[in-house]
């Protein structure tokens, strides 16, 4: 009981520094370009230390799959919500496997902790 | 007259009474807050440690779950600093990931059951709550040398990877 009251006022009273990247299983739908395919993924900074976050697409692997937007690096500012879509090539769609979001540091000057979160696509 | 016109009014009112649906969906989400800034002490000359017997602070990073068994978290330490003064030498790295704190007591088996290889350590986010994972770190210079003066940092990586 006492540990479900903790955890309900962790999670009402907000998060002091929070990195959040859903959904936990994306999936891709057809897009407006032929042999491309999208899913959309949203990103929530609440990392008042960190501003630019990198995406990457990988097969189970972790090997690079080609995506776009080809700016893999976004700005988001401490406390904005970012909806970020993610096209790949229809032939890529059977060897994705995850979509990651990952904190980065500009010119770091004190010890960090870098946060990375995988979803994983719905095949 | 108005009696019955209130009646009407009422009947009226519960023949199209509908029932009104809350929608709601829970989704597996994982959240990782970064808790504690790691310091790293300096026991001897040639020796960085974040080891409180060694004057430093181990840096602590909480992970929120909403559904269990969705996630695992997988901690890198460092093996390389991401900014230091110039260095001559090899720089020998040690490092480890445990459970600090958890809101479940089953979480407690998360160390029992953490896959550790090279600096890497991973545990199975099996129940839905929050966990806080501290991270040890100890970077020794290569020849019994003498860190050069300056600052130093290092970077953890906590991912948490769907499954």
């Amino acid at each position: 009981m006492r540990n479900s009251i903790l955890f309900l006022l962790i999670l009402v009273s907000g998060y002091a520094s929070a990195h959040s990247w859903t959904p936990t299983y994306p999936s891709f739908t057809t897009s407006h370009v032929e042999g491309v395919v999208k899913t959309t993924m949203t990103l929530w900074n609440k990392r008042p230390d960190v501003e630019y976050y990198a995406i990457d697409v990988t097969d189970t692997e972790g090997n690079p799959l080609t995506f776009a937007p080809f700016d893999k690096v976004y700005r988001v500012a401490y406390l904005q919500k970012e909806t970020i879509d993610i096209f790949i090539r229809t032939q890529d769609l059977a060897r994705v496997t995850y979509i990651c979001s990952r904190s980065l540091f500009i010119n770091s000057e004190q010890n960090a902790i870098l946060s990375r979160i995988c979803s994983k696509v719905q095949q | 007259m108005f009696r019955i016109l209130l009646a009407a009014t009422f009947l009226s009112a519960s023949a199209i009474a509908e029932n009104v649906p809350i929608n709601g969906t829970v989704e597996g989400n994982c959240i990782v807050v970064p808790d504690t800034s790691g310091v790293y002490g300096n026991p001897s000359a040639g020796t960085l440690s974040t080891a409180s017997t060694d004057g430093g602070v181990l840096p602590v990073v909480r992970y929120d779950v909403i559904l269990a068994d969705y996630y695992k978290a997988v901690i890198t330490t460092p093996t390389s600093f991401s900014n230091s003064p110039s260095l001559s030498d090899t720089v020998a790295w040690t490092g480890s990931a445990g459970v600090h704190e958890v809101s479940d007591a089953g979480m407690s088996a998360y160390d029992t059951n953490k896959v550790e290889y090279n600096s890497t350590t991973e545990f199975d986010l099996t129940i839905a709550g929050s966990v806080w994972f501290e991270m040890e770190s100890q970077a020794v210079y290569g020849g019994s040398k003498p860190f050069p003066g300056g600052n130093y940092t290092a970077i953890v990586e906590a991912n948490c990877i769907a499954k």
